[in-house]
């Protein structure tokens, strides 16, 4: 049935916002800076998949390089951009993160050509059947799977475990976290990181569903991955994931039935700026 | 950015500075050439410098236009009206281009065909299709077919496979549309039945909802518009959601990167084009040579389309010994040129008669298909319209 | 032999620069009044200008001199200004930022589709609006100064503090009893109203205009004009967008390295000189003019 399909596919378009947004709510929850540049590194995760996995010809160790990378590339940016920036009113950091964006695409551009890159020997591509008309690449199904994965694991790591209750001690209230002994630095060191490497995870999953990986493909991500955190309630992660999907399937729907008087982003921010009005604090607002 | 032709650029800088000077013997021919090196269309850009470098240099090589060599004078306008008219305006005056070729997108070309026209500088339009460029004036010409020819070539092509119910995907930019306004306009008079009309935008890679949809509208035939990059993701996406009616494309979707992205989903589709890789045509076996061996990847409509601009420019400036302005103009209208994308000669509005070619992808490659040659159906604008 | 006709070497394009420039600068310093002055980051800002220049294209097709589209161009974007500016009071800082933007892809989205607004293809073919090339460009420069001399007067005066305190401490600003939200919305009608104006010279300068134009990245770049000028400097503002706007005619030169050079100058100011070239300027002036200290 059509709007189930629909569904589903909001569903996928969703999760992977929600792999990108969810970096830029932990950076946000806890530095409150508008990590604009963090959609290079969702860019830099597919290029690194993508060739990794063209030399290796192994899928999974191009997963983990990108992820690997771009993680640390999140930290690079932290400590080479953010972190002197912390004193600064947030503008700064928004337009340093916007400069660095810019110049990141066109370095991207500059060194892989304008023209883009495919995997020589795309997988996943298997098709699966679920009746009633539904069909899907081995690879969409995929896609969502881990991204619910990644979350839940995200969430129990977040409330269970030490280094997960110390970064949201550090979000609510980092003086006090600090007195406790907690390491600022190692805090957002993590955050970045893991946040980071979810972008470069989510950018290799867009190069196999499209199997093309271009330097301008974080220019939407950036912008979508913003007004999602909004959404949610910034540095709620529960919230930046319902918002994810919300917004995937509103798009859905949107782009179909409404195409001829809105295009896609606009359908999303007449979304969002409706949600706004009547919930100036996002839907799912923490305290 | 200057072309990279470098032990000329120094002898380039004291012959602009000399308005006035007669001819000396080492001054040279300038060509504009706008084209988007940076920029959201940086992957057409790149294909359509290419093809006019190509056209330089072997015309240089061949000895050059009354005993000059051509310089190519490259401005990127990054596909958009407020780089262009700086650009077009600095070509006029500081460079002194003698004639100019665009290599850019419709937006920005007829942004600078404006001025190229008040300068009665000659202005060879390679892919941009919007109407209102050649309407700017009689120095502009353009050796691609327009949009709403392209797209009555579509409807055309779709009863010769025999189908009626058809499904139009469309870009949301001029191209697109005016691809998707041709087609409207044929298919009542071919029998063909539109059911459904779907819109998206250039950023778009990711087509699921659309897909759902086609699929539940079940069309015979597909229509859809858009470049490699937003072709190749949808067919492949289309294929693998079990969607099996042929696909009609354009121009948009001629490049060997469509086939990289799309993969196996991209055999059987069909496009409407100008470059055909199975052409016995010398012109065109001879560019497609040339264009491998210069660059090392195949030759695309972009590439081609800029050679053949490039290529009539030149030509006209040999008829003129090297002469601009009106004697120009007259000499490349006059002419009749036997190019990569055909044999081409100009109507009075300086658009082209010609046929379109149509390729469909077999064992990974662009092969011929057939040709819709209707003089009627694809009868570009005249000035009487 | 050199040029088509012999035309004698004409200043078109340098004149066609200063204008550009001059409309570059109208359009920053409406933003520094809102961002600079006020505190509201806004990240939509282009829409207004968009709004002013479509509104002065229509008119202009509807047969109305181009001077006579002005006032009509900010009084538009103005209205909208104000809407938007509503909205704001609901919402504060980074929330107001993406608001703003989303407000940007609406007008774009929205006007693409329209086909009496020229839809995709945009409107072509504006009327000329009869003053020569110099004298448009010294219209666009006269309006500019203007536009900048306002801006001086504003700061120096009351409205300009209390736009001041609202950027540094809203809440302290309420309690003192000022009556916040007006100021803000004044602050966005203006600036917003402006921003009109520099759309409406935008038209007259390129005689042609598509939604494109005024969308999230033009939002940006004006935003980062003001913010590497210096947020709220005026002069900064002045200087950083003449250079930025025609930064890309200069660097022809390097011409594929341009927009990286671009994103590594943004960067490279923020992360040494938060306070943008006016900081820079009084840095310099600081250290170097009075050795034994200045002003900091």
């Amino acid at each position: 049935m059509l709007a189930i399909e629909l569904i589903a596919q909001g569903l996928i378009q969703g999760s992977i916002y929600a792999l990108v947004a969810l970096g830029l709510t932990l950076v946000y929850g806890l530095l409150r800076i508008l990590h604009v540049a963090h959609a290079a590194l969702f860019t830099l995760g597919g290029y690194v998949g993508v060739m990794v996995c063209n030399a290796s010809g192994n899928l999974a160790v191009g997963f983990f390089c990108a992820a690997l990378v771009s993680g640390v590339g999140g930290v690079v940016m932290f400590r080479l951009a953010y972190q002197p920036l912390l004193s600064q009113p947030p503008y700064v950091a928004l337009i340093a993160s916007i400069g660095l964006f810019i110049a990141s695409e066109e370095a991207f551009r500059i060194i892989f050509g304008a023209q883009g890159m495919s995997f020589t020997n795309p997988s996943l591509e298997q098709q699966f059947v679920l009746g009633g008309g539904l069909q899907f690449k081995l690879a969409e199904l995929l896609v969502m799977l881990s991204t619910a994965t990644i979350i839940g694991v995200l969430a129990w790591l977040q409330s269970r475990t030490r280094v997960g209750i110390a970064c949201q001690a550090t979000v609510s209230d980092p003086q006090m976290a600090q007195s406790f002994g907690i390491s600022l630095r190692q805090v957002r060191d993590i955050n970045f990181f893991v946040g980071s490497a979810l972008a470069g995870f989510a950018g290799v999953w867009v190069a196999l569903l499209n199997n093309l990986v271009e330097p301008t493909m974080g220019s939407v991500p950036s912008y979508k991955a913003l007004a999602i955190i909004v959404l949610g309630g910034l540095g709620s992660v529960p919230g930046t994931l319902a918002a994810a999907l919300l917004l995937g399937v509103i798009e859905a729907f949107g782009t179909i039935y409404l195409g001829d008087i809105l295009d896609r982003n606009a359908i999303a921010f007449a979304f969002l700026i409706a949600v706004l009005m009547v919930r100036p604090q996002g839907l799912f607002a923490r305290s | 950015m200057k072309s990279r032709i470098p032990h000329f650029s120094l002898l380039t800088v004291a012959a602009a500075a000399m308005t006035f000077a007669a001819s000396p013997a080492w001054a040279q021919l300038k060509l504009g050439f706008n084209v988007p090196l940076t920029g959201f269309a940086a992957a057409d850009g790149k294909s359509s410098l290419e093809g006019a470098k190509l056209a330089v240099e072997q015309a240089n090589a061949k000895g050059g236009v009354a005993g000059q060599k051509i310089e190519l004078v490259v401005y990127d306008d990054q596909a958009t009206p407020k780089e262009a008219v700086p650009s077009a305006t600095k070509m006029v005056e500081k460079d002194q281009v003698i004639a100019a070729v665009s290599g850019s997108y419709s937006g920005s070309t007829r942004a600078a065909a404006v001025i190229f026209q008040r300068a009665q500088v000659p202005y060879v339009v390679a892919y941009a299709i919007h109407p209102d460029i050649t309407l700017a004036g009689d120095y502009m010409f353009r050796v691609s077919a327009m949009g709403e020819v392209q797209g009555r070539g579509g409807a055309k092509l779709a009863q010769n496979l025999g189908k009626k119910k058809v499904v139009l995907v469309t870009l949301k930019n001029d191209f697109g549309q005016a691809l998707a306004a041709g087609f409207k306009e044929a298919a009542p008079k071919l029998g063909i039945n539109i059911i459904n009309e779907y819109e998206y935008g250039m950023p778009d890679r990711q087509f699921g909802p659309l897909v759902s949809k086609i699929k539940s509208d079940n069309p015979d035939v597909i229509y859809a518009s858009g470049y490699f990059f937003t072709a190749g993701p949808l067919v492949s996406q289309l294929r693998a959601a079990g969607v099996t009616a042929p696909i009609i494309g354009q121009e948009g979707y001629d490049s060997d990167k469509f086939i990289e992205i799309a993969g196996p989903a991209s055999e059987g589709t069909y496009i409407t084009t100008s470059l055909d890789r199975d052409s016995d045509a010398p012109a065109t076996k001879a560019f497609l040579a040339d264009y491998r061996k210069a660059t090392n990847s195949g030759a695309d409509m972009v590439a081609a389309a800029s050679f053949t601009a490039t290529a009539v420019a030149i030509e006209g400036l040999k008829k003129t010994g090297g002469k601009g302005g009106a004697a120009l103009r007259d000499a490349i209208a006059a002419g009749s040129y036997d190019m990569p994308i055909g044999k081409l000669e100009f109507n009075d509005l300086h658009e082209v008669k010609k046929d379109i070619q149509v390729q469909i992808v077999k064992d990974k490659t662009f092969r011929r298909h057939s040709v819709i040659s209707d003089p009627v159906l694809l009868a570009p604008p005249t000035k009487a319209k | 032999m050199p040029a088509a006709d012999p035309e004698v070497q004409t200043m078109n394009y340098e004149i066609s620069l200063l204008t550009t420039m001059a409309i570059a600068v109208m359009f920053a310093l409406s933003l520094n009044l809102i961002t600079g002055f006020c505190g509201q980051i806004s990240l939509g800002h282009a829409t207004f200008q968009g709004v002013g220049a479509y509104t002065a294209a229509m008119l202009g097709k509807a047969g109305l001199p181009f001077l006579a589209t002005l006032p009509m161009a900010m009084v538009l974007a103005g209205l909208l200004g104000v809407v938007v500016g509503l909205a704001s009071l609901r919402v504060r800082a980074d929330f107001l930022a993406i608001t703003t933007m989303g407000v940007g892809f609406l007008f774009v989205g929205i006007v693409r589709q329209q086909e009496f607004l020229g839809g995709e293809l945009g409107i072509s073919s504006i009327p000329d609006h009869g003053l020569g090339r110099v004298g448009f460009m010294a219209l666009a420069l006269v309006m500019c100064i203007g536009v900048a001399a306002l801006s001086m007067y504003i700061k120096r005066s009351w409205m300009g503090r209390v736009f001041n305190g609202i950027a540094e401490d809203e809440d302290t600003m309420r309690v003192l009893g000022i009556d916040v939200p007006r100021y803000k919305l004044a602050a966005f009608a203006m600036g917003t109203a402006l921003a009109g104006m520099s759309g409406a010279f935008y038209t007259y300068h390129l005689n042609f205009i598509g939604a494109e134009s005024f969308g999230f990245v033009e939002s940006i770049t004006v935003l980062s004009m003001v913010v590497f000028g210096g947020i709220g400097s005026v002069p900064g503002v002045i200087i950083a967008a003449a250079l930025l706007s025609v930064l890309p005619a200069w660097f022809q030169v390097i011409g594929d390295y341009k927009l990286l050079v671009y994103g590594g100058l943004l960067f490279l100011m923020m992360r040494f000189s938060p306070n943008g070239m006016a900081g820079l300027a009084q840095h310099v002036a600081s250290t170097k003019w009075f050795p034994t200290g200045g002003r900091s």
